[in-house]
């Protein structure tokens, strides 16, 4: 499903990213690890049209969507969460995934339809907020919820427009053991049939939803294979294990 | 709702209807006068409250609808009231147009400092352009159509009764409009630009054209305002509909009655109003004291009117995610 | 040499003239803004509040050096009280920069109501010092003294700034809050009175710019609206909070204006807003700025 070909990337001279090659299969759930700084979120963001790579391409199902903007790769059923604050705060729980449905039934610059009226959109939140077990919260406004719940939201709206593939951004950052558990339990659940990637820091995470893992230092691959694979790796063991002697 | 809400519309309508025949011809056209500015206001405020873009060049809308009119009046012979409305927004919906592709491109100070230039810069154009525009003097002497139903019935609108019904409604209509508009799948899509402009272009919509749209709504409103203003005043000029204070005016009205809520324009249009007619009875110094009025409401009361009201309100309880209560207070 | 090339050296004075003095008022501005964040749309209200106590210290004194000396002290202790008791308690509301812009927006009218309300709606004529009223010939052309002066002033603040801001401690503190307002206060630097000095320093210099061109503009309600316009102009052009930007800028759109004038009168202020247009659609955070 998606590719990239010796991808580089550097910001003003500082380069971050030497000749990744990434490949993501359909229906696959990958996920990218490595230490700080290795250039994982840089990665993440080349792919999700954030930045334009210094070199090299992206291709997704088949197509060069190299400096692609975000707006265009959504529209090609691409999604991806934030790390930090993707939420709309002022708005409410409900009027958060609203729009991310709106979104996916193409509704956009309708003038005269009241939203509120629209009863089948209404229907699909509905829907959507019980999947995710958010629907007593339904009229919460976005910062008023709990950290754990936020962060699930966050995951929600990057998977409320049923994306073909999805990516999420350290989606258990700063989450306690059981916020982490059901936000783990809400991925394997709402990624059914989907592709797609995770960049993580949470290992036990990583090694409960992963079907690949990639794993990135210093800007380049260092191995890419099943979990078993990855956990047996000489290289990778190395990485993390010198860096926690240091 | 509760049904108290049900008559107040009706309530206001009556009052509304019934007003001209109260309160002597000087104190109607104040009214007339509040409601353009309600108009322009709540036009200002949707690029405001709803879509977080802050903007202080307004005037160029408001000033190229008034003199639009003003111009078409004298120039086309027999061209009755509504056309001439009309062509004020459509000049000023197409002024937006021009100046969106710049526009559309940068927030915050940038884009108020983008704003203020914009709209002075159609100042001195107006002030130049004497052949077109009657720089300083601007224009005047044009007449004030009437309203026809082709064929049917023609209503003289230089009567003051007949205008005040006129300038009641199309003001009643365009803030209706604008409220409409908010409650549309584009009115989620602008608030939502105010909250996380970033996260909107990642779910798929393009922020630009969006922005686009939103000025162009905003714009040809305050378009109507401006032609209002110009047929209820019998000259236009670029101090009277150009110059900085008539972009401040609305910014002063929305801070009054509460950023961030649909009313609060409205309500703070008529503070100013107030403020301003019982000022001018005691002083020539009616911005002083309007600038001290926003001074002060920013000191100590930057949410406004409907801030205040909110905060009253608002002792309402949100239960948590962990089924506690939180008493919440702005 | 022709006399032409002598009317386009003269245009580049007078573009220089005017582009130091726009420097000497968007200087304050843009470091105003880029130390915290708060653009100050009163600004420019200092320039002309300095051309009306010019205007009464003369009257006073017959002394234009003095009012020199003394208008722009009185327009840095306006600017220190507004700073003081009216922006730093905006601070506490978290409305954010609105709350500020807005806030000195209300500032701007007032000052523009109330001079009209103590001095009067007319204009007042000022004339420059004895000293510099005439001609100064170099290489064979003249040249108006007093726009030298100018020019001179501008250079000799601009040279102090440069001293201030790079070789003293306090030149050091101002440019590491630039960056980072929060991390030098947490250094234990008493930020707070920082900021009240950065501003009483920036309107100083727009109170210096004011007084100095008062024999050229003449002192009236409206002196300061070309001069305010063309000073955001500038910030946003030379990238907000960048000194060198401004310095650039505020040349580049004395020149314009000048050679403007000049040839297509009634264009010039499209020339400006044609050339900020130019430059926003290629660099949106100015020609040298970086990252809001």
């Amino acid at each position: 499903m998606l590719q990239t070909k010796e991808l580089f990337h550097d910001f003003d001279g500082l380069k971050v990213l030497f000749g990744v090659g990434l490949e993501v299969k359909e229906g696959e759930r990958h996920a990218i690890i490595g230490p700080n700084g290795a250039g994982k979120t840089t990665l993440f963001n080349v792919i999700t049209g954030l930045y334009k790579p210094s070199s090299g391409r992206v291709l997704f199902k088949g197509q060069d969507i190299t400096g692609f903007k975000p707006c265009k790769l959504a529209r090609l059923g691409m999604s991806r969460s934030f790390q930090i604050s993707g939420l709309f705060q002022g708005l409410t729980v409900f009027q958060n995934v609203r729009l991310a449905i709106l979104s996916k039934r193409g509704i956009r610059y309708d003038l005269l339809r009241r939203v509120d009226r629209m009863h089948s959109i209404t229907e699909e939140t509905n829907e959507f907020l019980a999947r995710i077990n958010l629907d007593s919260e339904r009229s919460v406004p976005a910062n008023m919820l709990s950290y754990g719940k936020q962060r699930s939201l966050e995951i929600s709206l990057a998977l409320a427009r049923d994306p073909d593939f999805v990516l999420l951004d350290e989606p258990t950052a700063g989450m306690s053991p059981d916020e982490t558990r059901s936000a783990v339990d809400l991925v394997r659940r709402m990624t059914q049939g989907k592709t797609m990637v995770i960049v993580e820091h949470d290992m036990d995470v990583v090694f409960s939803l992963a079907d690949r893992i990639t794993v990135l230092d210093y800007g380049s691959i260092v191995a890419s294979g099943t979990p078993e694979e990855i956990r047996t790796n000489r290289d990778v063991q190395d990485i993390y294990l010198g860096k926690r002697r240091s | 709702m509760k049904s108290r809400n049900r008559f107040l519309p009706l309530a206001i309508i009556v009052a509304l209807a019934v007003l001209p025949h109260v309160m002597g011809p000087v104190k109607t056209n104040i009214f007339i006068q509040f409601a353009i500015g309600a108009v322009y206001a709540v036009s200002l405020n949707l690029l405001l409250s709803f879509t977080g873009l802050l903007s202080f060049g307004h005037a160029l809308f408001f000033g190229t609808g008034a003199y639009a009119t003003a111009l078409a009046l004298t120039h086309i012979q027999g061209l009755t009231i509504v056309p001439s409305v009309m062509l004020g927004a459509l000049a000023a919906a197409a002024i937006a147009l021009i100046v969106s592709p710049l526009l559309v491109r940068v927030t915050g100070t940038a884009f108020a400092m983008l704003t203020l230039a914009f709209g002075q810069l159609m100042f001195i154009l107006c002030l130049k352009f004497r052949e077109i525009t009657g720089g300083e003097d601007g224009i005047a002497g044009y007449p004030v159509p009437n309203l026809s139903l082709p064929g049917v019935h023609s209503v003289d609108m230089a009567d003051s009764f007949n205008f005040y019904y006129f300038a009641i409604a199309v003001s009643g209509l365009c803030i209706f409009v604008m409220w409409h508009i908010t409650k549309t799948p584009l009115g989620s899509i602008m608030v939502a630009i105010r909250d996380n402009t970033q996260r909107v272009d990642f779910l798929g919509f393009r922020v630009p054209f969006v922005k686009a749209i939103v000025f162009v709504i905003s714009g040809a409103f305050a378009g109507i305002a401006g032609s209002l203003f110009a047929l209820s005043h019998s000259v236009v000029s670029t101090d009277g509909v150009f110059q900085i204070l008539v972009s401040f005016f609305p910014l002063m009205a929305i801070l009054v009655g509460g950023i961030g809520s649909f009313w609060g324009p409205v309500i703070g249009c008529g503070v100013l109003t107030l403020v301003q007619e019982f000022t001018l009875r005691y002083t020539e110094r009616a911005e002083l004291v309007s600038g001290l009025v926003f001074v002060l409401v920013i000191l100590f009361m930057p949410y406004g009117a409907a801030g205040f009201w909110r905060m009253l309100g608002a002792r309402r309880r949100y239960r948590s995610a962990d089924g506690h209560s939180i008493t919440v207070e702005k | 040499m022709s006399t032409e090339a002598a009317m386009y050296i003269a245009l580049a004075v007078h573009g220089l003239t005017y582009g130091m003095l726009l420097f000497l008022v968007a200087s304050g501005l843009t470091l105003i803004f880029g130390m915290m964040g708060i653009l100050n749309i009163a600004h420019a209200s200092f320039f002309m509040l300095a051309g009306y106590f010019c205007v009464t210290v003369l009257r006073w004194t017959e002394s234009f050096w003095l009012s020199l000396l003394l208008a722009p002290i009185g327009c840095a202790l306006v600017g220190c009280v507004v700073e003081r008791f009216f922006l730093r308690r905006i601070q506490r509301h978290g409305l954010g920069h609105i709350g500020e812009l807005l806030l000195t927006l209300g500032i701007s009218l007032i000052v523009a109501d109330a001079v009209k309300a103590i001095w009067g709606t007319g204009s007042n004529e000022v004339l420059g010092p004895v000293a510099l009223r005439g001609l100064v010939a170099i290489g064979g052309w003249e040249y108006p003294a007093y726009r030298l002066f100018i020019i001179g002033v501008s250079l000799a603040l601009l040279a102090i700034m440069a001293t201030l801001l790079f070789k003293t401690r306090l030149g050091m503190i101002l440019r590491a809050a630039v960056s980072d307002a929060d991390m030098v206060s947490a250094l234990g630097i008493n930020m707070p009175r920082v900021f009240t000095v950065v501003f009483g320093l920036g309107t100083w210099m727009a109170g210096v710019a004011g007084v100095a061109a008062t024999p050229l503009l003449t002192v009236f309600p409206g002196m300061a609206d070309q001069i305010g316009l063309d000073a955001f102009v500038v910030v946003v052009v030379g990238g907000l909070g960048n000194l060198v930007g401004a310095f650039v800028a505020s040349l580049i759109i004395g020149e314009i204006y000048s050679f403007g004038i000049q040839f297509i009168p009634r264009l010039a202020p499209v020339l400006m807003f044609v050339f900020m247009a130019l430059v926003l659609s290629f660099k949106p955070s100015g020609l040298f700025g970086g990252r809001e």
